[in-house]
């Protein structure tokens, strides 16, 4: 059913008709601006993750601090996050991990070793 | 109308073909898509709309008249992510290496425009052997045309640069002026001069890997903001960042459904930090715990670690987290770190994103490497970047904040809404022992036995000031919270700052320490 109407908005005036449509609210088509809508809402994607990289090689000391204790011993199969050593430093102990999997095949530090920043503490291949 | 019907398509399917089978078998073969592909991946299926497909350069010296290049090696236009409209160009190295001439950084540039014309995310895929050389001068207008638009879109809409081949020369500018730099892992490399030239000018001999390959730049430069291991991922990828981004500056980012309660408790957390202050734990198990289903979206996961950047959501709404990573060098403030963070920091505060500080640092890194490099002035990005940001911003101290790391971890100081502390939490002008050899020296001096006074000293010192309370006597801290209550209060604390309205004083623009 089609109504027609006559509204004046600020002193001017618009025709408006108005359906009813069967079973629903009556939806006018009124001459006002347009609401901007929200974005919908997006569908949450599967991501994947960010490559974690590393290498093997010499692992050196990413700050000046002493070794506190040595977690692996020599030609020890390490994988990737394992922690080799702590190294004190800052006031707390940090685990220092292997970037790669590998083995170790040197240890240049002891419990107790002073290192600063890029010394190499253990190699691994 | 037949027979004009006809030749429409052969044109279309002549450009559509880009530079033929041959070079795109050369292409799949590397593990890469073509352009084409690329863009189909990347928007909704079926949404992407092409503009500009005949444009053809109009180049005569050198032999290019006689060079044909289908698309002008470039495909431009617009398409949805997760229905949100998003313009983007793809690069087309099968045709003449993907080079840029002067009407293929047209195109580029009219993507952006379009971009900023309608306020939406402008996504780059660069592929490209460079500068187009018998194009000369017009080649370089085209970078700088390009360039001059990364700068005025920034902080307008956000722009994504994905690197998927070479970028080379004055290419790596363009990337580097967004807000965004996505590489895939063996396949991209970025360098302002390649090895070849390295090498005669220095004799350094590296290869292109080694020298702008993704891990490097992932890494060891900080120039990209992520890496994945091949193309499809890197495109979810942008997809899943989009889905935190609102489309320009004067929108809210977008809300997602989430059935995570904001009221669920966190009766776990408080497990994570161990008792000892001196032991690391990982800051993303408190990430993990409080946001919402446990997901969280890092940015430069690889670069400056002791720090950790990420988007998530409370309560469905974006929030940027940046928090202090005690599991790597002790959470220190460095260089690099505060690098990463103050970039972080403000593509939220241009884009609406409320900022989550998570603080549990050992203070700024010291030594006469931090020192001659320039931590004074890189460290003073942080402080800006805070301090300049108005978007609501919300600090947890979990652990230690002590110093100028205190103040620099969005501090009530620099304009924190709202600062959260755990009981855990030890704010304080310095660390114990420190504090306690330079206050007690005298008494420590003077003791039959100092290194039993001075242990004496360090506890009082402890018991006294190594706790929220003395910062909370001054409101600097707003509440001391039970770590499980931590989800709640951010949630409650984002609701009440939603409406926040903070000015600055009217400027040009702030000089910010770059």
């Amino acid at each position: 059913m089609l109504k027609k109407y006559r509204v004046s908005v600020n002193g001017q005036s618009y025709d408006v008709s108005v359906e009813e449509l069967a079973g629903g609210p009556a939806v006018a088509s009124a001459p006002v601006a347009a609401v901007s809508h929200a974005a919908p809402a997006p569908v949450a994607q599967p991501v994947a993750v960010p490559v974690a990289g590393g290498t093997a090689g010499s692992i050196k000391a990413p700050m000046p601090g002493t070794i506190l204790a040595i977690k692996v011993a020599n030609g020890q199969a390490v994988k990737r996050g394992d922690v080799l050593l702590i190294l004190e430093a800052m006031k707390m102990e940090n685990e220092i991990c292997a970037p790669a999997d590998g083995s170790v095949s040197q240890i240049r530090v002891q419990a107790g070793t002073t290192v600063n920043t890029g010394d190499p503490m253990i190699d691994l291949q | 109308m037949n027979e004009k019907l006809k030749e429409l398509k052969l044109r279309r399917d002549k450009i559509s073909a880009g530079g033929g089978p041959k070079r795109v078998e050369a292409q799949h073969a590397k593990g890469k898509m073509t352009a084409r592909e690329r863009i189909e991946s990347l928007l909704d299926a079926g949404s992407f709309t092409e503009v500009d497909a005949f444009v053809e350069h109009r180049a005569v010296d050198l032999g290019m008249d006689k060079t044909e290049a289908p698309g002008e090696g470039v495909v431009i236009g617009y398409g949805t992510v997760s229905g949100r409209i998003v313009t983007v160009f793809a690069q087309d190295f099968t045709v003449v290496g993907g080079s840029l001439g002067e009407m293929h950084a047209a195109k580029i540039c009219k993507a952006m425009d379009l971009a900023m014309k309608i306020g939406c995310p402008c996504v780059g895929i660069n592929d490209s052997g460079g500068a187009r050389i018998q194009e000369g001068v017009d080649a370089l207008s085209g970078y700088g045309d390009i360039f001059y638009r990364n700068t005025l879109a920034s902080g307008v809409i956000p722009q994504i640069s994905v690197i998927m081949g070479p970028c080379a020369g004055g290419a790596v500018y363009s990337p580097a002026l967004t807000d965004f730099t996505i590489m895939v892992d063996k396949t991209a490399n970025m360098f302002i001069t390649g090895p070849q030239v390295i090498k005669a000018v220095t004799r350094e001999d590296v290869t292109a890997e080694a020298l702008g390959g993704a891990l490097v730049h992932s890494q060891t430069s900080g120039c990209a903001s992520l890496m994945f291991s091949n193309e499809q991922e890197t495109l979810d990828g942008i997809r899943k960042l989009l889905s935190y981004l609102p489309q320009n500056n004067v929108e809210d980012p977008p809300v997602a459904v989430t059935s995570d309660d904001v009221k669920r408790s966190l009766p776990a957390l408080a497990a994570v930090i161990p008792d000892a202050p001196n032991k690391p734990y990982d800051t993303r198990d408190v990430i993990r715990q409080v946001f919402d289903d446990g997901d969280f979206f890092e940015i430069q996961p690889l670069y400056a670690q002791n720090i950790v950047t990420c988007f998530a959501r409370l309560g469905g709404k974006p929030v940027g987290i940046v928090a202090n990573q005690p599991k790597i060098m002790a959470g220190v403030l460095d260089i690099n770190a505060s690098d990463k963070a103050s970039r972080f920091i403000r593509f939220c505060d241009a884009f609406n994103i409320p900022l989550v500080t998570l603080t549990d640092t050992a203070g700024y890194l010291p030594g006469v490497g931090q020192e001659h490099a320039g931590v004074i002035r890189h460290g003073a990005k942080l402080l800006y970047a805070y301090s300049e940001a108005t978007v609501p911003k919300i600090t947890v101290i979990v652990r230690k904040a002590y110093g100028g790391a205190y103040i620099a971890m969005c501090s009530r100081h620099l304009g924190a809404d709202q600062v959260f502390a755990w009981p855990s939490a030890e704010i304080a002008v310095m660390g114990p022992d420190g504090a306690a050899n330079i206050i007690f020296k005298k008494e420590i001096d003077e003791a039959a036995n100092p290194d039993a006074t001075r242990k004496e000293m360090i506890e009082e010192y402890k018991r006294s000031f190594a706790n929220p309370y003395k910062a909370a006597v001054r409101g600097y801290v707003d509440d001391v919270i039970d770590p499980a209550d931590t989800r709640i209060r951010l949630a409650t604390a984002l609701t009440m700052l939603a409406g926040k309205r903070e000015t600055r004083p009217a400027k040009k623009h702030g000089n910010f320490p770059v």
